[in-house]
């Protein structure tokens, strides 16, 4: 396994952010009820698509060569007034409790962490059992 | 000044402060990558990634504090 930190990794850490959303959303469901798993779900979903976005923005204005203006105009539509203004709906309607959207929009930030100290551990061990191989050798 | 006067002062100063942060360490972060990908091109991908995973956190820290704000609004009345 490669230390690969390529852009892949986001597309990797969004499909992976997406299955636990809906385990997280089936559980929330049956253990904390319908708002409250929902609200979770909704963060979680925002999160996702905010990230999406931003990366998508990035990697469409920061390439080389000719970048396409009408794409990342609507690129910056999409998520600077419509995501963040349904967020901010999500956010004052009384329906869904704040902290359990706080906790739905960090868990993408979670798995990226995850993520990232689970593959330095996984190449540590890697490195420190190849070097043992060689002394041994 | 009773807890309400104090909390309407100090709620939307805590929001500027987060803005101004994040906005300069979003600024900072780009910065250095631009530069990083302009010294090493064939790493662009890598640095991309690592400046959006950056500034995906970044602006988090300013949501958060944005949250805070909505919620300390809504004890005021």
């Amino acid at each position: 396994m490669e230390n690969k930190l390529g852009l892949d990794f986001i597309a990797r850490s969004i499909k992976t952010t997406s299955i636990v959303l809906v385990i997280v959303l089936s559980f929330g469901l049956m253990y904390l009820g319908v708002y409250p798993a929902l609200a979770l779900f909704s963060g979680g979903v925002w999160g996702v698509l905010n990230l999406m976005f931003l990366s998508i923005l990035v990697q469409q204005t920061i390439k080389p060569g000719e970048i396409n203006k009408a794409k990342v105009a609507l690129l910056l539509m999409v998520k600077f007034p419509l995501l963040y203004a349904a967020g901010y709906a999500l956010l004052v309607i009384d329906v869904f409790d704040q902290l359990f959207l706080v906790a739905g929009f960090s868990l993408v930030l979670v798995i990226i962490v995850l993520k990232v100290v689970g593959r330095a551990m996984f190449l540590d061990q890697k490195k420190s059992d190849t070097n043992r191989l060689q002394e041994a050798g | 000044m009773d807890w309400k006067a104090m909390l309407a002062f100090s709620a939307p100063l805590a929001v500027g402060l987060a803005a101004i942060g994040s906005g300069l360490g979003i600024g900072k972060a780009v910065g250095s990558a631009m530069e990083a990908m302009g010294r090493q091109p064939e790493a662009a991908g890598k640095i991309q990634t690592a400046m959006i995973i950056g500034a995906a956190f970044i602006e988090a820290l300013t949501i958060y504090v944005f949250i805070v704000f909505i919620m300390a609004n809504g004890k005021l009345g």
